[in-house]
């Protein structure tokens, strides 16, 4: 009897193993093995805030290629992440794959939230967005963040109230001051477009960026004189119109509130697309440069079904959805081996005036220091 | 003193009929029109009304999002919460409304809690606890959630109303010879049932708007009407999708109201003072 038993226990055991499927180290297993995982797992649960309509037709896509359920959950930027960390000592959590956006990069990546790197795992890698592989606005991600898609800021207008927009710094401030008001930037603690701003005029007032290339860490004798950026802004302020969100500047230009602000080339054509923006909009990036950079995916550490995510990140980075998502959204590829037609931003302004992200705790400090010394005053 | 009577009448009631307009109808009619701009045809500066009106963004949301699920969830989900809130709250509110307990006012101010806290906090927290008892993804996590949040409103509103009812009508019962049960069937329901309705509607309106905890520990399993507005109205604020969803979550409610208003409008209560 007592044989009998054990002999039981012992084939359930085996059982349950063979059940859960062979442990498989995704970093050496060999992309064939791991499509096989991802279909044994039969299933991925993806986070975003954004693009409902692109990513459902992306779950149809995948389940019919693979024959793998995805399930797209579209929450907002700030519960999904809220989420991803009260799940984040879970053993098994609830989601398996999420975007990751220039405002939560920091906490996530210190946080230690995500897989990796998957940069060595994922098929053609190196023909998505290198750079973005590496640091994401101004974070260092290590190939653990996979590119998704590659976004600008510039300066959005009104070409029936602008008509000669300004390009240099010099010019910016002179059309501030002769149309009070007209011109705006969301505060920086709620969104990029208005933290590439302040990032641009902090390099304008105080010297450039150059001299905080490569910083792992804040050097306070580099930010003495950021004091120069809040004064110009303090003296400009009245002059200028803060919104609340990436969005709300373009929501307050579609209603003529403002004819000229900062924002995200990806937002603009999303809010057109439905309506929220008129068509004549047009948007440039001014010589004296803007930020730009990418949002990505990452696969959760205690991911239930990180094969599956994998398979998911590598689909969405494909030729053909990267076109389908600029087709059904306007969002510019993460690819750098394609060719777009049809965008926003011309070419030749982004290769001539996009400019690189300073280090994170350099935008830390700054969101910080502009809370502090522009909008507290 | 008539014909005075007469026109600060008028003047209340074209007062409370501007204020309904600017605050309830506006809003409204903002919504629906925001709800029907073509997305060829944007509805921009300088225009004051909309050039064309078509069903885009009602369909973008029907198929782009799963708002059917969510309704689905959302309208299951309220009815058990009021009905567990119901049953939680009314011996809480009976002995907080009736009788000497000590430390009364401290309990009351302790079952408001968590509509106190912010509810991000209070979903965070309780997470943990909810993944402790292997409560989340489920409905039944779902229904426990619903009721905490619900609770709060369901025994402030019927502990007001079993203290508004006067002693002398019980006394008078128990005179006349009723025992617990009819006092409970024929003077203490009967005499909180506004308070009663007032508790529904509240609890009911804070199920279907709840976002946070129906979030953290719902989601991906299960979606409700809240979780699909917010990212419409979150940090990727889209106003003509966002006026989709707020208004397939307000056309229940506002038709639940007028339900209740009529069920209010038989006062127990008044009816039985009436009579003293």
């Amino acid at each position: 009897m007592k044989r009998t038993l054990l002999l039981a226990m012992g084939l359930l055991i085996t059982m349950s193993l063979f059940a859960a499927g062979p442990a498989i180290d995704y970093k050496t297993a060999g992309w064939d093995k791991i499509v096989a995982a991802a279909k044994a797992e039969g299933q991925v649960t993806f986070y975003a805030w954004y693009f409902p309509d692109y990513f459902k037709e992306a779950a149809k896509d995948f389940e019919a290629m693979y024959g793998i359920k995805a399930n797209v959950i579209i929450g907002d930027q700030t519960a999904n992440f809220n989420k991803a960390i009260s799940e984040k000592d879970s053993q098994v959590g609830t989601i398996d794959v999420m975007i990751v956006g220039g405002q939560w990069v920091k906490t996530t990546t210190d946080l230690n939230l995500f897989y990796g790197p998957i940069k060595n795992i994922i098929p053609d890698a190196e023909k998505v967005a290198p750079a973005l592989w590496e640091v994401q606005e101004g974070v260092l991600t290590k190939g653990y963040l996979a590119p998704f898609h590659r976004n600008q800021t510039g300066i959005l207008y009104d070409p029936e109230r602008v008509t000669n927009p300004p390009q240099t710094w010099e010019e910016l401030v002179a059309w501030i001051k002769a149309h009070p008001k007209e011109f705006g930037f969301n505060d920086p603690s709620k969104g990029g477009s208005g933290q590439s701003f302040v990032h641009t005029v902090i390099a304008k007032t105080t010297g450039g960026l150059d001299k905080y290339k490569g910083d792992q860490e804040l050097v306070q004798s580099k930010v003495a004189n950021w004091d120069l950026a809040w004064k110009w802004l303090n003296e400009n302020k009245d002059n200028m119109t803060i919104t609340v969100s990436n969005n709300d500047s373009i929501i307050r230009m579609n209603g003529g509130e403002i004819s000229m602000t900062v924002a995200w080339d990806d937002n603009v054509k999303d809010m057109i697309s439905k309506g929220n923006l008129f068509k004549r909009a047009k948007m440039y990036i001014p010589k004296m440069g803007l930020a730009g950079g990418g949002d990505t995916m990452g696969v959760l550490k205690n991911a239930q079904h990180k094969a599956a995510a994998l398979l998911w990140i590598h689909f969405i980075e494909s030729k053909e959805q990267q076109l389908k998502k600029f087709q059904m959204v306007g969002a510019y590829p993460a690819r750098t081996d394609m060719k777009i037609e049809g965008t926003l931003l011309t070419e030749e302004d982004r290769k001539n005036n996009a400019i690189a992200w300073f280090p994170a705790p350099y935008k830390d400090y700054m969101i910080k220091e502009f809370v502090k010394n522009v909008m507290m005053k | 003193m008539n014909k005075n009577r007469r026109v600060l009448n008028r003047i209340l009631t074209i007062f409370f009929i501007v204020v309904q307009i600017v605050w309830v109808g506006l809003p409204i009619l903002m919504a629906v029109l925001w709800s029907l701009v073509d997305p060829d045809h944007p509805w921009s500066f300088p225009n004051v009304f909309p050039e064309y009106l078509s069903w885009a963004q009602w369909k973008y949301v029907f198929n782009y999002t799963n708002i059917l699920r969510a309704l689905k969830t959302s309208y299951l989900l309220a009815p058990c919460a009021v009905l567990l809130s119901l049953l939680l709250s009314l011996p809480t509110a009976y002995v907080l409304g009736r009788k000497n307990v000590k430390g009364k006012k401290f309990f009351q101010t302790l079952v408001l809690l968590p509509i106190i806290m912010p509810g991000m906090v209070v979903a965070l927290f309780l997470s943990r606890v909810f993944a402790a008892f292997h409560l989340t993804q489920s409905f039944f996590g779902l229904v426990l959630a619903h009721t905490l949040m619900g609770i709060p409103y369901m025994i402030r509103v019927l502990t007001a109303s079993f203290e508004a009812i006067p002693q002398d009508i019980i006394d008078a019962a128990e005179n006349l010879g009723a025992n617990t049960w009819i006092k409970i069937k024929d003077i203490l329901l009967p005499m909180v049932r506004p308070g009663l309705l007032s508790g529904i509607v509240f609890v009911f309106t804070a199920s279907i708007e709840e976002f946070n905890l129906t979030f953290i520990i719902g989601t991906p399993t299960f979606e409700t009407i809240p979780t699909i507005l917010y990212s419409f109205l979150g940090y990727n604020f889209i106003r003509t999708n966002a006026s989709v969803v707020a208004l397939i979550m307000m056309i229940p409610n506002i038709i639940m109201l007028f339900v209740v208003e009529r069920l209010l409008k038989s006062d127990y209560l008044s009816a039985s003072l009436g009579k003293l």
